[in-house]
């Protein structure tokens, strides 16, 4: 980055200052001095999780002046005392309150795609931050699958690349989608994405490295990037980006308050205004309520929709904004199937972020395939347990798994994320089971379409491709999924989705969603920058700032 | 590997050395439930002589504590249930195959019920999917065993890394403190091919 960008985005975000120099992770003294609303305070803004897309928009509206509050379920995390360098040891990480999954194809949650506490999934999330490509927000126009977005990628553009600025995001020149340049060079790369690479080349496919939000040199007072390789575990180091560092200090420079430990219950309604006033939450088992003059939920994909259908009323029998039965439904994963090479050399995958190689060559509908839309291919290095998971699939069990597992510094991984269709039957329902606060925990039913069978067996046979190519022998690929979107899409009526462009709710004026649930359909990116983009524009919408 | 633990910082060290030293007292598991989970374990990990890593102790910790993923098959009960569950079924099969409770059966026997579990795939096993019930066991089982620092040695990965990180990433690199695999021409596959 040059000095007269670093100087922009730190005029526009100063997160990165704002924390310590020293070696140590948080800026105690901040928080410490960070503004307490009451509940009687009418906040201008109440946001319900500060994840991805909850931080940012505090961030950004806090920059405006506004009086804004975000209450999260789970702590907010220092790095230094609560995060370790071990899988076992990272399981606080995960959204591990009850739920039930179901359908033919039914989707583990907890430690793959559910985050807690201040930062969300960002915090274990791998660090890959691909924008969509400008197909995705026309699928249906272009292929007669998925949905249109009520929205352009020309309106995230500029979204885009200031969380890229402001993340930062480092990675090769992307010649995929609507080519673009990234803030900063890409990292050095170790034994899995050198494979990655070398596969890649000899089998004629082009491979990048990047993009990844994890600092490539130091970055205001975060430092450089030590290739740990626990990014999964949350970042001890301050490098991998999170919104627990990139938006929320500024935040809290400007006024907002971050109230962790606060479980959100319901979305208070007045029946005589029809509007929000505020939401019902649990701290240290006291049921309080805050006030607040709009409301943005931003719980993620279950629990969004989860806090809708328990949000009734009288003017709303079957769960707020659900006059048309759209709330919990199109949820969307990815089939994320993970194929691995074994090499007489020691690859040691463990070496190095996760994140470091991938291709986008198979993102867009192929009219020679039998399949609509694509896949994108990443390098992933799973961690022991992880591994042993990946081993076990293939039946593995006793002395054969402990052999297999012994060779574990021979191993390349790659992973795949297909992009499947949005279905309406891919939904979240209230389950007749209840969690400890006596609230009915979240059914997530899903089953695959013949579209997105086909393309997980069509990303296997290239991710083979590759790692023969680069001299594996045998091959063993496990079939698992990634990432969560949908449940609250946004659409341009409110019988296709629940909330409009601008992600304000179709049926209450005041309350707007602003996570990864409004996304109409998923491309193969991962979704965390454009979640973050997405609620930075439509932080501009709320505040009336033009850019 | 625990002759690195002093370039660990002390929160990973403590969550890491906890597992070497006293472990918690079974709080979940009945005496019966425990001893068919040790035997269930042994077999699954291949443990089947001593020094073992001592699992159940720590599956009956997440069982106590409610340390589960949270989420669980609309067509399995919530997981210390089906662990519950599971495991007396298993007794049940051994009592049908050899008059005896999972734990006091011969290892080829254990083995045996286990391979015709496994066999079942997502079919019946006692009113439960076999296919879930698997996937229960090997995740417990595989996250506690490839937790402790012997497992790690086993498979030549060198452990927790902050604050020292790496230096040398990359194809046939090695830090200093790293092992060569002792035995690199052992490939699991081409012993199968032969």
């Amino acid at each position: 980055m040059t000095p007269a960008l670093v100087t922009t985005v730190r005029e526009r975000n100063e997160s990165a200052w704002l924390l310590p120099n020293d070696g140590s992770r948080t800026n105690h003294r901040l928080r410490a001095d960070m503004r307490r609303f009451a509940d009687s305070d009418m906040v201008d803004l109440v946001v319900v999780g500060c994840g991805a897309g909850g931080s940012t928009m505090l961030q950004r509206l806090a920059r405006r002046g506004w009086r804004v509050a975000g209450l999260d379920a789970g702590p907010f995390w220092d790095p230094d005392t609560d995060w370790v360098s071990d899988e076992a040891g990272s399981h606080h990480l995960y959204w591990t309150e009850p739920r039930v999954i179901s359908g033919s194809d039914p989707v583990p949650l907890g430690s793959n795609n559910s985050g807690r506490g201040v930062g969300g999934s960002m915090v274990h999330y791998a660090g890959y931050t691909p924008r969509f490509h400008p197909s995705d927000f026309a699928t249906w126009t272009n292929d007669g699958v998925g949905a249109d977005w009520p929205l352009r990628y020309a309106d995230l553009r500029p979204y885009y690349e200031q969380i890229e600025q402001e993340l930062p995001v480092a990675g090769d020149d992307w010649p995929w989608g609507d080519p673009h340049s990234y803030p900063q060079r890409p990292h050095p790369v170790g034994g899995n994405g050198e494979i990655f690479l070398r596969g890649a080349y000899a089998s004629g496919i082009t491979a990048k490295v990047g993009p990844v939000a994890i600092a490539n040199g130091r970055f205001g007072n975060r430092p450089h990037c030590i290739y740990r390789g626990f990014c999964l575990q949350g970042c001890k180091v301050n490098a991998k980006a999170s919104p627990l560092i990139t938006h929320i200090p500024d935040a809290l420079a400007h006024g907002a308050e971050v109230r962790a430990n606060a479980m959100v219950t319901g979305i208070g309604f007045d029946e005589r205004t029809g509007r929000a006033t505020g939401v019902h939450y649990i701290m240290h088992g006291t049921p309080r309520f805050q006030r607040a003059a709009a409301v943005a939920v931003a719980g993620y994909s279950i629990e969004t929709p989860r806090l809708l259908l328990n949000s009734a009323s009288r003017r709303f029998p079957d769960g707020m904004c659900n006059d048309f039965d759209q709330v919990g439904r199109y949820l969307m994963v990815q089939g994320a199937p993970q194929t691995a090479g074994r090499f007489d050399a020691e690859v040691r995958m463990y070496k190095s972020p996760p994140p470091e190689v991938s291709s986008e060559q198979f993102y867009e509908t192929d009219p020679a395939k039998p399949y609509k839309r694509g896949f994108s291919i990443q390098t992933v290095s799973p961690l022991p347990i992880t591994w042993a998971e990946h081993v076990a699939a293939q039946g593995h069990w006793g002395t054969g798994l402990r052999q297999y597992m012994s060779d574990y510094v021979h191993w390349s991984c790659l992973g795949a994320l297909c992009e499947f269709l949005a279905q309406p039957d891919n939904r979240v329902t209230l389950a007749g089971e209840k969690d400890r606060y006596g609230l009915p925990v979240a059914n997530f039913a899903y089953s695959q379409c013949d579209n997105d069978k086909r393309l997980i067996r069509a990303a296997q046979g290239v991710m083979e491709q590759i790692l023969h190519a680069a001299g594996a022998d045998e091959v063993i690929t496990i079939d698992r999924y990634a990432h969560l979107v949908g449940g609250a899409r946004m659409a341009a009526d409110e019988r296709h989705g629940v909330v409009d462009r601008n992600c304000r709710s179709f049926a209450v004026p005041n309350l707007y969603i602003t996570d990864g649930s409004v996304l109409p359909t998923q491309g193969s990116a991962n979704p965390a920058l454009t979640i973050m983009a997405n609620a930075a524009r439509v932080a501009d919408q709320l505040t009336g700032s033009s850019r | 590997m625990l002759d690195q633990a002093g370039s660990w910082d002390a929160v990973t060290a403590g969550v890491v050395l906890s597992r070497i030293g006293r472990l918690p007292g079974i709080r979940f598991f009945t005496p019966a439930e425990e001893a068919t989970a040790t035997a269930l374990c042994d077999r699954l990990l291949g443990q089947d002589s001593e020094p073992k890593v001592a699992v159940v102790p720590q599956i009956d910790a997440r069982l106590a504590e409610r340390q589960t993923d949270g989420w669980h098959y609309a067509d399995m009960p919530e997981d210390g249930q089906a662990w519950r569950s599971s495991l007396r079924f298993l007794d049940e099969d051994s009592q049908d195959a050899c008059a005896r409770d999972f734990a006091q059966a011969p290892a080829e026997d254990q083995r045996a019920i286990l391979q015709a579990v496994q066999d079942l795939g997502s079919k019946d096993w006692h009113g439960l999917n076999a296919a879930h019930v698997w996937s229960l066991w090997t995740r417990y089982a595989c996250t506690a065993f490839y937790a402790h620092p012997s497992a790690w040695n086993e498979i030549g990965f060198p452990g927790p890394a902050y604050p020292r990180g790496y230096k040398n990433a990359g194809v046939d690199s090695r830090e200093p403190y790293e092992v060569a695999d002792a035995y690199p021409a052992d490939d699991p596959v081409r012993r199968k091919e032969n």
